[in-house]
C-alpha cells in the first residue's frame, strides 16, 4: 500500500494541473464564503432597524456551531473543481497509456484501481482539510457569544468528506468510462448543471422529490441548507436535515457500487 | 529450462482473429525474435505475456509459473509505443518505473540514462523529447535495475542508424551476459543480426519456430558458375532429385535438400561433365528470403 501511495504521489506532486487546481480551491472556498458573509453583513448591518430584524430573524449563520454547515453547504457549490483534476488524473493514464505501462511494470490491475482510489481519497482529504480550515476560521471570526458550542456541529467535516469523496468518485467513473480528458470534463459539468437544474425543477414546478436520489444529489443532501433557510420553511428545513442519516447510507451504497463497477471493468477490459 | 512457455493462445477483436492456438517456448539465454508482416499478431501476443491483454483461451507460463504482477516486476518491458508522463522529466518517469517495478535505485537511474545517451536531457519534460529520445527512454526503462529477461517491441522504432547500431550492439552485449531478449521485430536484417531464435507468425498463426540456423537451414543453396553457364545448368539437372537450379546473371543457384550439399561432391560431378567451376560458394539463406518465402510475400 504504502508503494502504491509513493508512486501515486510521483505522478501527482510534478502536475501543474493539481497545484492549479489546489490553488483555485483554496481561493474559491473561502472566496464563496466572504461573499455571502458579505453578503449577510450587507444586510444585517444596515442603520434602518430592519437590519437588525433580520439579524434577529436569520441569526448568525457564520458563527459557531453552525458555520461548519453554512461553510459546508456554499463551499460544495465548487465541487466540481475538483472534479477536473480526478478526471485528468485518470484520462491522463489513457491519453498517455500509462495504464499499460504500470501493469507491465508490475501493478496488477486491482493494484491500478487501488492507486485511483487513493488518488480520490487524497484529494478528498485535502479538499476537505481547505473546508475545514475555512469554516473554523469564519466560525472563529463571527462567533461572539463565547459559550457558544464550537465543535457540536464538527461532524459536517464528516459529512462534507462524504460527499465530496462520493461526488469526486462519479467524476472518476466519468473519465474512467470516457477516457477522453475534454469529453469527459465536458461530459461531468454538463452533467453536474443539469442534475441541479432538473432537481430544482422536478422539486418546485412538480413537487416532486424523485430528485434527491440522483447520483450527486444523493449526496449532495448530506449537508442541508444552512439553518435560517428553516425561517422560511421550517418543514423543508426540519424534513432536510432528518434526511441527512438516510443520505449517509443511499451515498455509501453508491460509492460501494461506483468502486465495486470500476474495479470490476478494469479486471476484465483490454487496456 | 524455458523463459516462457505459451500454450494454445487465442485472441480475436470481433470477427479478426488476431492469433490462433499459438504454442512455441523461449529456452532461456536465447535472443528471440517473433517476425511477421503488420498486423501479424505480434504486439497482441507481447500485450497478453504482459497482461495488458486478455487472451481468449490458452495460457502461459514465465518460469514454469502462471503470469503474474511479481513476475513482470523482474522483467524490463517497452510494448508498442514509449508511455510516460508527459509533464515529468526522464528521471521522474524512471522513478515511477523503480516505484512500481522495485527495479534499480535512483544511482541506476542515471546509469541507464547515460547508457541510452539521455543523460544530458534528464531533466527535460518528456513532452520536449523527439520520438528517438522517447524510444530511448523507453529502452532505459527496460534496462533498470538489470533484469534477467527483456520484452521489447520494435525496439529500434524511431532510431536513427546511430541509434539502431547502438541498440543491436547493447542486445547482443545484454545477450552475451546471459540475458534472455524476446523481441518483435519487422526489421528482418537487424532480426537475424542478433537473434539466436524465432518466431515467424502470420494472421496469428505460427509458421515456424527454432534456433534461427534450423528455421534458415531446411535445404542446402549453393551458388556456383563457369564459363559455359548453360552447358552447366543443363548438367545441374542431372545431379540428383530434389533439386532445384536457378539461373542468377552468370550464377546458378542450386537449392537441393538440407545436408546433402557437399561442395567436393558438385566440383568432382562438373568436372566428370567436362565443366571447370570458376566459382563454388555455400550460401546461407538470408532470414528476409526464408520470411518471404513462409509468408508468401
Amino acid at each position: 500500500m504504502t508503494q502504491i501511495v509513493r508512486t501515486e504521489w510521483l505522478k501527482i506532486k510534478k502536475y501543474p494541473a493539481f497545484w492549479w487546481v489546489m490553488g483555485i480551491t483554496a481561493l474559491t472556498y473561502p472566496g464563496i464564503n466572504y461573499m455571502f458573509l458579505n453578503v449577510y453583513y450587507d444586510i444585517t448591518q444596515k442603520r434602518s432597524g430592519s437590519g437588525q430584524i433580520i439579524q434577529a430573524l436569520l441569526g448568525n449563520p457564520f458563527s459557531f456551531p453552525e458555520a461548519w454547515k453554512t461553510v459546508g453547504y456554499f463551499s460544495s457549490i465548487f465541487i466540481f473543481i475538483p472534479s477536473i483534476v480526478i478526471i485528468m488524473l485518470i484520462t491522463n493514464e489513457y491519453t498517455y497509456k500509462t495504464n499499460r505501462q504500470n501493469i507491465i511494470d508490475g501493478w496488477s490491475r486491482t493494484n491500478f484501481m487501488v492507486a485511483k482510489l487513493i488518488d480520490v481519497l487524497l484529494l478528498s482529504l485535502i479538499v476537505t482539510g481547505i473546508y475545514a480550515v475555512v469554516a473554523f476560521v469564519v466560525g472563529s471570526i463571527n462567533t461572539t457569544n463565547l459559550a457558544a458550542p464550537r465543535w457540536s456541529m464538527a461532524f459536517y467535516i464528516g459529512l462534507f468528506f462524504l460527499q465530496l469523496f462520493s461526488q469526486l468518485s462519479l467524476a472518476f467513473v466519468v473519465g474512467f468510462l470516457i477516457r477522453k480528458s475534454f469529453l469527459a470534463l465536458a461530459v461531468f459539468v454538463f452533467y453536474f448543471f443539469v442534475e441541479k437544474i432538473s432537481v430544482l425543477i422536478l422539486s418546485n414546478k412538480y413537487h416532486n422529490e424523485i430528485g434527491e436520489f440522483f447520483p450527486l444529489e444523493i449526496s449532495h443532501r448530506l449537508v442541508p441548507r444552512p439553518a435560517f433557510f428553516g425561517k422560511f420553511d421550517e418543514k423543508a428545513y426540519q424534513a432536510s436535515l432528518e434526511a441527512v442519516q438516510y443520505h449517509v447510507g443511499y451515498a455509501t451504497i453508491v460509492l460501494i457500487i461506483t468502486w465495486a463497477f470500476c474495479f470490476w471493468i478494469n479486471n476484465r477490459r483490454d487496456l | 529450462m524455458s523463459v516462457l512457455t505459451l500454450q494454445n493462445i487465442s485472441k480475436s477483436y470481433g470477427k479478426i482473429q488476431a492469433l490462433n492456438n499459438l504454442s512455441f517456448e523461449i529456452p532461456q539465454g536465447c535472443v528471440f525474435g517473433v517476425l511477421g508482416p503488420n498486423g501479424s499478431g505480434k504486439t497482441t501476443l507481447l500485450s497478453i505475456i504482459l497482461d495488458v491483454l486478455k487472451a481468449d483461451s490458452g495460457s502461459f507460463l514465465w518460469f514454469g509459473q502462471p503470469g503474474s504482477p511479481e513476475q513482470r516486476k523482474k522483467i524490463g518491458s517497452l510494448l508498442e509505443t514509449p508511455n510516460f508522463y508527459h509533464y515529468l522529466s526522464a528521471v521522474n518517469n524512471l522513478k515511477i518505473t523503480n516505484s512500481i517495478s522495485g527495479r534499480g535505485d535512483y544511482q541506476g537511474i542515471d546509469a541507464v540514462l547515460q547508457k541510452v545517451n539521455l543523460f544530458e536531457r534528464k531533466d527535460s519534460r518528456f513532452s520536449s523529447y523527439s520520438l528517438g529520445m522517447k524510444q530511448r527512454l523507453a529502452i532505459a526503462a527496460a534496462l533498470l535495475g538489470d533484469p534477467k529477461v527483456l520484452v521489447l517491441d520494435e525496439p529500434t522504432n524511431g532510431l536513427d542508424p546511430v541509434g539502431i547500431a547502438e541498440i543491436r550492439e547493447l542486445i547482443i552485449e545484454l545477450s552475451k551476459k546471459g540475458h534472455t531478449i524476446i523481441m518483435a521485430s519487422h526489421l528482418l536484417d537487424e532480426v537475424e543480426k542478433v537473434c539466436t531464435h524465432v518466431a515467424i507468425i502470420k494472421k496469428g498463426s505460427l509458421l515456424t519456430t527454432g534456433a534461427v540456423e534450423d528455421v534458415l537451414a531446411d535445404e542446402d543453396t549453393i551458388e556456383i558458375s563457369a564459363a559455359d553457364i548453360t552447358a552447366l545448368a543443363a548438367a545441374m539437372k542431372g545431379y540428383g532429385n530434389n533439386i532445384k537450379v536457378l539461373q542468377d546473371g552468370s550464377f546458378l543457384h542450386v537449392s537441393m535438400p538440407k545436408g546433402t550439399a557437399r561442395l567436393e561432391d558438385v566440383n568432382n560431378y562438373c568436372f566428370s561433365k567436362g565443366i571447370v567451376l570458376n566459382h563454388l560458394v555455400f550460401k546461407k539463406k538470408r532470414l528476409e528470403a526464408k520470411f518471404f518465402e513462409l509468408t508468401n510475400n
